[in-house]
């Protein structure tokens, strides 16, 4: 955002330190709007699930199956009657702000092959789902003082590293 | 400054969320909307991602994205304890005391911790190929990224393939655990 006082012109977002701060700022919103969702909107239990990229999208899926198709598949309690909207809101809210600053654009992503990206989706969300959280609930859930969480996030640190090693070991292959 | 913007965004969360909550008619679904599109938003501005996050630090000692995952957890500790303290311990049910350490490693069943470590670390190695966590996907198919999309179409088809074929499983094995 730019502001202009005459001949003078300074970018707030520069000057607040907004810029190299961007995404601890989105991190300190997500753990406070999580707090915000479950206590003042009553968005739990399960305790701290206000902000889930696993478990919400696999509770509206749950949910559009069994009003559409008459399953019975598991919902949270919170969230049978009503359906959780999060994320429809991630990518609508990301719609918007790529639209907003002229990025919004159809190309291909940072996975090439479509097939992988499809397959890497459906792997990712079976192995999440045995934990039932994303890496940012598990933060949530760590940042409470879960113990069981706080052994989840070590897990995910080493997936990453494991990973990142593995990749390493591929390209010195190649 | 920084700090000063900080300490504005958060009186302005708390005190929004407050007012909405107390004189507004806002369901969980309107809820979770709002606060998804806002997360969304900022998710697009910050490129924040939490397996990018470590990955870039693990790989190239960058700590951008990294201070998003320390983020949540400062975000936490203030977001749990200030609406605490707002509503008042009594008109939260089923919300434990902070923090939760006292607890201690409460898994019922014990089969539970393996299973979820397993998932955690599986979660964690394929969404470095993926670059990014499910969140980050999230925002990459809103920003017109068709492996993002493709991404979002195997998590719909994975969620009732969890369904059917898992669940009934881990069943299984938590009566067992």
């Amino acid at each position: 955002m730019k502001i202009k006082l005459g001949k003078l012109e300074f970018d707030l977002k520069k000057s607040l330190g907004l810029i190299p701060n961007m995404a601890l700022l989105t991190g300190i919103a997500m753990g406070v709007l999580a707090a915000i969702a479950q206590g003042f909107f009553n968005v739990q239990p399960p305790v701290g699930d206000g902000v889930c990229a696993v478990s919400h999208p696999a509770n509206l899926v749950n949910w559009l199956s069994n009003t559409v198709f008459n399953t019975e598949f598991t919902i949270h309690g919170i969230f049978v009657g009503i359906p959780v909207l999060t994320p429809i809101g991630f990518i609508v809210g990301a719609t918007i702000a790529a639209l907003k600053n002229k990025e919004l654009r159809f190309r291909k992503g940072p996975v090439r092959d479509n097939i992988f990206a499809f397959i890497l989706g459906f792997i990712i969300i079976n192995f999440g789902l045995l934990w039932g959280s994303c890496p940012i609930r598990t933060a949530i859930l760590s940042s409470y003082g879960m113990v069981f969480a706080m052994i989840i996030l070590a897990s995910i640190v080493l997936g990453v590293i494991v990973s990142c090693e593995y990749i390493k070991w591929k390209v010195r292959r190649m | 400054m920084f700090l000063i913007a900080l300490v504005i965004f958060l009186l302005a969360a708390f005190g929004i969320g407050w007012v909405l909550a107390n004189y507004l008619p806002i369901n969980i679904g309107i809820a979770t909307l709002i606060v998804g599109l806002v997360l969304g938003y900022m998710g697009q501005r910050s490129r924040f991602c939490t397996i990018s996050g470590l990955r870039d630090f693990y790989l190239v000692r960058d700590t951008y994205r990294l201070k998003g995952l320390i983020g949540i957890v400062v975000g936490g500790i203030i977001g749990f304890n200030v609406v605490k303290w707002i509503s008042g311990a009594s008109e939260l049910p089923g919300v434990p005391d902070f923090p939760m350490l006292a607890e201690g490693l409460k898994v019922e069943p014990m089969v539970l911790l393996p299973i979820s470590i397993v998932g955690a670390f599986g979660m964690a190695f394929f969404s470095v190929m993926a670059e990014g966590c499910p969140f980050r996907q999230h925002v990459m198919a809103g920003e017109g990224y068709l492996s993002g999309m493709l991404y979002l179409l195997g998590l719909v088809v994975g969620i009732i393939f969890f369904d059917i074929v898992i669940i009934p499983y881990l069943q299984l094995l938590t009566l067992i655990g």
